[in-house]
């Protein structure tokens, strides 16, 4: 069968498959780099060195070959950003007027917490994105299980992915035979509604127990929590490429040690 | 190799014993096919002897199973596992991880193999179902005879003394069919295991001169060499349970139900059907068949309404799918799917069956006479007031039927609703199915079996690559699929 997207699956900002470098890092490397870039974008309240990391996530994107201007929500984050940001420079008082026009007043310290506070969210937003973008999420599943994630949580987070897009899949297919059978979507009262999501709860409810059962022997038969560890056949794939990116977050963290210090 | 003795089960929660003072003897490199209407205790049988059944699933039992020297029913299932591989119906809900690599790998890696020993039995197993080159692939591009290839040789993998197949076919189509029993047979011959397939399509593996067990209510009722042909199998039972006869051909003067005109549709703008145009007349029964993605369900949907047109026109009843809401088209086309558990919404027998009727409102007294007679004739009359979800997979099958008959649509749609159904319960849909076109409704019936075309249909439309490669009364159809090369189809 081909295929098939439900409108669900079209929404979510998932998984790019690719070549770049991006692709290429180990998902750990980029696991870091999200972790540590939010922290450090929190840690240092300089509003330029906030923008110059939005910029420099902004060119993430074409390495990654994907067009920021396709991406689902881009157009909401960026509108939500230039609110916050602002808000920040109406609302903020103090120090000299740069520009007073009625009762707006801009000042310099005004525009620096709204260029820090839109930055910031930005950065979050952008890097998470980038992370998704381009991190296969079964790849960071097992990269996990290798750093010492107990394998019972990897693969309970893997099962997760292998089935999301089945109930779709099948959410689609209840929904069409309700259809098929004369049922409306006509929400006229809470009891309505609540018969409607009955009838269609029920059927994805037993059609996932059915699965578990088979699941459940298909991997205990396969041994699967025969022993405390297990090995595993993928190798590990840290390159140079990631002891560079490493680096770099390394060099990023000290001087924004060394910048906090100085102040 | 394998020994099971006076073997008694009963589930917690049911009245029926499933299996009955079961006793059988299996020799080492033998092969058996076990088979029996549905719902009598074969893939039970199974769970048995891989142990499962003792520990994964609650109930009682008595007696003993043993495999391979190993106490099956005193013995985590671990160790079991190291003799007795088990392969089940739908290879989707058998996958433990998304790719082909890491799903052989996983019972090798869950055993601490080493990586070597690994790569070394993954080589082997692929080769052996003949998937070698599906290996860098994910699961989710697969076909499903390949997916059922990487089930099969993921248990293989573990060097297993007893493979047992649960109706390792029952959801793929005819050419994935003869791949997989290929394969069933190319494991006997160069690994020497012991085989146990469990199957309603015994005729595919009557070349492979296998000892044949026959169950009926938990019990074996039959067990012997499996006779060379015309012994019991599904196309000889659906024959002899309904009679033969087929609708006959209607004349042409009367208006077509459906028309299609040059059809394109699909998913996301990428056609899968590509200028279709068809027309079926009351008294029709049209046997839709074809490979998996070939068009067939999507061609469904589309004379539903459930997936618009990319290009063309559609036309049910004289009324334009495009036009219409789905509801109000399903006044005139009634549509059974696949998986009896997807279509089942109300509390009970009796308001399931009438469920359609009263959405439609149309449920009147002589709606509940008809109703009321078809659950009587399908042994579901005293069922009324149990819950849907208490029947066996046979009989939900047969409800989804009569919810779909309660309100007289005059076009009823099937999507593979066979799959999985013993032949008697298959011979008692069809023939309810006979009776709506000889009515003067039309049936257009998604399937896989060549038997059932055979004796059912009027006429067969073959689906290649999302057109019409074949439309014609059956008999000369099955001559030009054989012209086309398509044996599998042919029966």
């Amino acid at each position: 069968m081909p295929a098939r997207h439900s409108g669900l699956q079209a929404l979510r900002i998932a998984y790019q498959p690719g070549d770049s470098f991006l692709h290429r890092l180990h998902p750990l490397t980029k696991a870091a780099w999200l972790v540590v870039g939010t922290l450090l974008v929190f840690l240092v309240r300089s509003p330029w060195a906030v923008a110059g990391a939005v910029v420099l996530l902004l060119a993430g994107f074409p390495a990654a070959g994907v067009r920021l201007g396709r991406l689902r929500g881009a157009r909401l984050f960026v509108s939500t950003a230039l609110l916050l940001g602002l808000l920040q420079v109406v609302f903020t008082r103090e120090g000299p007027a740069w520009l007073t026009a009625g009762p707006l007043t801009v000042t310099a310290a005004g525009v620096e917490a709204g260029v820090y506070i839109a930055g910031r969210f930005l950065s979050v937003i952008l890097l998470s994105y980038l992370f998704v973008l381009t991190t296969e999420p079964n790849d960071l599943a097992y990269a996990l299980m290798r750093a010492g994630l107990p394998y019972r949580y990897g693969f309970a987070l893997i099962t997760a992915l292998r089935l999301v897009p089945t109930f779709e899949q099948e959410g689609q297919i209840v929904y069409d035979a309700q259809r098929a059978r004369g049922v409306r979507y006509d929400v006229r009262s809470p009891r309505r509604l609540l018969t409607l999501a009955q009838q269609f709860v029920l059927p994805l409810l037993v059609s996932a127990l059915g699965k578990v059962d088979s699941l459940a022997v298909s991997m205990e038969g396969r041994c699967f929590g025969k022993h405390p560890t297990r090995t595993f056949l993928r190798e590990v794939r840290a390159t140079r490429l990631d002891a560079i990116a490493l680096g770099v977050l390394v060099l990023a963290v000290a001087g924004s040690l060394a910048w906090l210090g100085a102040k | 190799m394998i020994s099971v003795e006076g073997l008694s089960f009963r589930f917690r929660g049911s009245e029926a014993y499933a299996l009955r003072d079961l006793s059988l003897r299996v020799a080492p490199g033998e092969f058996l096919v076990v088979t029996g209407p549905s719902g009598c205790g074969k893939s039970t049988l199974a769970l048995a002897i891989g142990g499962y059944l003792f520990r994964q699933f609650d109930g009682e039992a008595e007696g003993r199973v043993s495999a391979g020297g190993i106490d099956v029913r005193n013995s985590p299932i671990y160790d079991t596992a190291e003799i007795v591989g088990l392969v089940q119906q739908n290879p989707e809900a058998q996958f433990c991880t998304l790719t082909v690599r890491d799903e052989v790998a996983f019972g090798l890696e869950n055993r601490c193999l080493a990586r070597d020993e690994i790569r070394n039995r993954m080589g082997w197993a692929l080769g052996i179902v003949g998937a070698e080159h599906l290996q860098d692939r994910a699961l989710a591009t697969l076909s499903g005879g390949e997916r059922q290839k990487v089930a099969i040789a993921a248990m293989m993998a573990a060097k297993p003394q007893v493979l047992i197949f649960d109706e390792p076919t029952s959801n793929l189509d005819p050419t994935a069919t003869a791949e997989v029993f290929g394969v069933i047979e190319h494991i006997r011959e160069r690994a020497g295991i012991t085989v146990v397939v469990i199957e309603h399509k015994v005729d595919y593996l009557r070349r492979f001169r296998p000892r044949l067990v026959e169950m009926e209510e938990g019990r074996i009722v039959r067990d012997g060499a499996m006779p060379p042909a015309g012994g019991s199998g599904q196309a000889a039972e659906i024959g002899t349970t309904n009679g033969s006869g087929r609708v006959a051909d209607v004349a042409a003067a009367t208006a077509p139900l459906i028309r299609v005109e040059e059809l394109d549709a699909g998913y996301q703008g990428i056609p899968v059907l590509r200028g279709l145009s068809l027309e079926v007349r009351p008294g029709e029964l049209v046997s839709v068949m074809g490979d998996n993605g070939s068009g067939k369900t999507t061609f469904l949907h589309c004379l539903l309404g459930l997936r618009r047109p990319i290009r063309g026109r559609v036309e049910v009843a004289g009324r334009d799918t495009c036009q219409t809401p789905v509801s109000e088209m399903a006044r005139e086309v009634g549509f059974v799917f696949q998986n009896p558990d997807h279509q089942l919404f109300a509390d009970s027998v009796w308001k399931e069956a009438t469920f359609a009727a009263r959405n439609m409102g149309v449920l009147d007294a002589a709606t509940e006479e008809r109703v009321g007679q078809l659950l009587a004739r399908s042994g579901l009359g005293d069922r009324r007031d149990d819950h849907p979800y208490r029947l066996s997979y046979g009989q939900k099958r047969r409800l989804n039927l009569i919810s779909v008959l309660s309100y007289a649509p005059r076009l009823i749609l099937l999507d593979e609703v066979l799959i999985g159904q013993d032949p008697a319960n298959a011979a008692f849909l069809l023939g309810l199915l006979k009776e709506h076109a000889a009515a003067g409704g039309a049936v257009v019936m998604v399937n896989h079996a060549p038997d059932v075309t055979r004796r059912y249909a009027s006429r067969l439309v073959f689906f290649d690559g999302g057109t019409i490669a074949v439309d014609a009364p059956v008999d000369q159809a099955f001559d030009r699929l054989r012209a086309l090369g398509k044996d599998a189809y042919a029966g």
